[in-house]
């Protein structure tokens, strides 16, 4: 297993993207392993989503590579993704209100049986699934529309599941919710890391961010400022990484190296 | 759902019985339903769910009570109260566990949430206050309905204060005078104790040691400690350590703990220990890594697990000498494992205790599991208020816990 640990289960280099005169990324690095959730942290404009929509195959990067097994990949389209077994849960969620819950889970992927829907056979995948979460809907049935925004959330990240991903990416999936509400997602997180899935969650609350990730990216205009471990990095230094000061930059290895003393911003 | 009370078998009486008690069961399981999804989750009619929550209103088993779903209106049934709820709040070192119940001991809702590592104080109490709020509301309550909140620490807690009794436990927590400022903000008593002292209140009233007198329950966590029940009462100490076998030395040579003594416990059973014993073959894990693993047939980790067993094991025997209790209960993280822990943890007590022909100590797993602790706390907000006694006879039927 620690050879295993040593080759990343997505792995994104040299990552660097423009948006005609903006530089939303700038030869971006980063690894997720299995069984890991990594933060992606970072201000406004940062760069978060954009990285991540690379990993959805919504976006395709001007430059770097981005490998699956130590294998480079390419990922022109969200099914390309979902081949690779990448799952995201978007800002918006991108669900129906007018259908069930069972029904938005499988969303464009029923199960068949003999080329019929086979309900019986998603309802009980989508029970299975929404237990391995500990989720709290309590009916696979109920419409979309009565549910809350937490409980959204919670279908939108079961959702993930379907097919068995192996990496899934969440895009602000506390932002706006209850504390309750709140729980129940990061209960979820922590139980996608112990199925042995590499999350990537992105988040701008350093408390949700810190009580389940083992690792947090810092992006700083598009660039990387800044890896720590959870364990032992202080809420301080990580505000400080996103706010500028810079914090154990990592070894650039095509950049310059910034020297400690550059003024921030620039 | 597919547990459909069967309409063939059985007498007419019996299936309304059946129907009656599915009811009942999935309303505790979520808290609070509407009627519609009352009828999806049983899997009965909607005119039966109707019916039947008729009955069990008049019977006064369940409350309709009107809350807001998706920013509608909706009625949701959820179950009676008696005569006011409690909350219990276990703050652990990753994690926060809220329980909500009533006089009958009946959990209507519980909600966990993962913490950062060395969380902050103003963040976590904040959040505790929010989540109550939220959970009641959620249940159709206020706080108005809340006779008092129990408040669980992972440190010694003087409970006449509702503060930390001794430095560098809990860094940045001492000076906090928690149970204050709680029932400052939340405008109702609060009651602050040590999460082992609230394990083994918990235990002793409805867990695994509930018919004994004397007991201990011992508490395996990212750190250790212990409660110490006697004569059907917990046994704080003078000053709330009794119990704190974290801080028992166990290595004169040993590392520095962070209580400032040397070769504690703590330092040689604690996560920190246990996580630093695999890192140079696994890598970093979290203690919820290592438990998980070690179900899962891991040898290392189970390996680490057993020889902390066997260590913890051998400062309870210590502990039994000096008290003599019937049974020592084990609960915390670590007790999720089941006998990795429990086996060499009761072979070190039985190799060191004085044998006692009459009645042999028993070793047993708590009944709670990773709720003991909250539940403590909702209990020891429940003893602590008086309850008009009379409405408490009106329901003669025995304290149970929602699983
Ligand atoms: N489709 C687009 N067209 C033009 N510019 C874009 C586009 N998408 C993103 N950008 C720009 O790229 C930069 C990075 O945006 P991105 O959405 O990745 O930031 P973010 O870190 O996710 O921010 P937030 O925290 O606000 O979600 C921003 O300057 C943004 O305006
Ligand atoms: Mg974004
Ligand atoms: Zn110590």
């Amino acid at each position: 297993m620690s050879d295993e640990a040593r080759v990343p289960l997505l792995a994104m280099r040299g990552i660097t993207m423009r948006f005609g005169a903006v530089e939303a990324l700038v030869d971006v690095d980063l690894e997720v392993h299995a069984h890991e959730v990594v933060a992606l942290v970072g201000d406004n404009g940062a760069g978060k989503s954009t990285l991540a929509k690379m990993i959805s195959g919504v976006l395709q990067p001007d430059a770097g590579i981005i490998e699956i097994d130590g294998e480079p990949v390419t990922v022109p389209t969200p099914q390309a993704a979902a081949a690779l077994g990448v799952a995201t849960v978007f800002q918006d969620l991108a669900l129906c209100e007018n259908l069930d819950v069972t029904s938005n889970l499988f969303l464009g992927r029923e199960l068949r049986s003999r080329w019929v829907r086979d309900d019986g056979q998603m309802e009980e995948v989508a029970r299975r699934i929404l237990r391995s979460l500990s989720s709290r809907i309590p009916s696979v049935r109920s419409p979309l529309s009565t549910l809350s925004k937490g409980q959204r959330q919670s279908v939108a990240i079961a959702r993930t599941l379907i097919g068995s991903p192996r990496i899934v990416v969440l895009d602000e999936p506390t932002a706006a919710l209850s504390v309750v509400q709140t729980a129940e997602v990061l209960t979820h997180i922590e139980q996608l890391r112990n199925l042995g899935l590499a999350v990537v969650l992105i988040s701008h609350n350093m408390t949700d961010v810190r009580a389940v990730a083992d690792r947090i990216e810092v992006l700083r205009h598009g660039r990387n400022n800044g890896s720590l471990d959870v364990a032992t990095s202080s809420y301080e230094e990580v505000i400080a990484a996103i706010t500028g000061a810079p914090t154990e930059p990592r070894p650039a290895q095509h950049a310059p190296l910034r020297s400690s003393t550059t003024a921030w911003p620039a | 759902m597919s547990r459909r009370a069967g309409a063939t078998a059985g007498s007419q009486s019996s299936l309304r019985l059946a129907n009656r008690s599915l009811v009942v069961d999935t309303v505790k399981q979520y808290g609070g339903l509407t009627q519609v999804e009352l009828a999806a989750a049983t899997g009965l009619s909607a005119a039966t769910v109707s019916t039947i929550v008729r009955e069990l209103l008049a019977a006064g088993v369940v409350d309709i009570a009107t809350t807001t779903r998706s920013g509608r209106r909706a009625q949701m049934v959820t179950l009676a109260r008696r005569v006011g709820l409690a909350v219990g709040v276990q703050v652990g070192h990753r994690h926060l566990r809220i329980v909500l119940g009533d006089f009958t001991h009946e959990v209507i809702a519980e909600q966990s949430l993962p913490l950062p590592h060395e969380h902050r104080v103003d963040t976590t109490l904040d959040r505790v206050a929010l989540l109550v709020i939220d959970l009641l509301e959620q249940m159709g309550s206020t706080l108005e309905d809340v006779v008092g909140l129990g408040i669980g620490l992972p440190a010694p807690v003087d409970t006449a204060t509702g503060t930390i009794s001794v430095q560098d436990i809990m860094r940045g927590w001492e000076d906090v005078h928690v149970g204050r400022i709680m029932s400052e903000r939340l405008g109702r008593p609060v009651y602050v104790d040590n999460d082992a002292n609230l394990g083994a209140l918990a235990e002793s009233t409805l867990g695994a040691s509930a018919d004994r007198v004397d007991s201990v329950f011992v508490r395996a966590s990212y750190g250790t400690g212990a409660g110490i029940v006697l004569n059907r009462s917990l046994h704080r100490g003078f000053a709330g350590t009794a119990g704190e076998i974290g801080h028992l030395q166990l290595d004169p040579q040993g590392a520095i703990c962070r209580c400032g003594s040397r070769g504690c416990l703590d330092t040689v059973v604690g996560a920190t220990a246990l996580i630093d014993a695999l890192r140079s073959a696994y890598g970093s894990l979290t203690l919820r890594d290592v438990i998980s693993r070690a179900n899962d047939g891991d040898r290392g980790c189970a390996q680490v697990i057993s020889d902390a067993g066997a260590t913890i094991g051998a400062v309870i025997a210590s502990l039994a000498v000096a008290v003599n209790p019937q049974c020592v209960v084990v609960g915390g993280e670590l007790a999720e494992t089941g006998e990795l822990l429990l086996a060499p943890l009761r072979e070190a007590v039985n190799r060191r205790l004085l044998p006692n022909r009459v009645a042999p100590m028993e070793v047993v797993l708590g009944a709670l599991g990773t709720r003991a602790e909250a539940l403590g706390a909702m209990l020891l907000a429940l003893q602590s208020t008086d309850v008009p006694l009379d409405e408490l006879d009106r329901d003669a039927s025995a304290p149970g816990v929602l699983r």
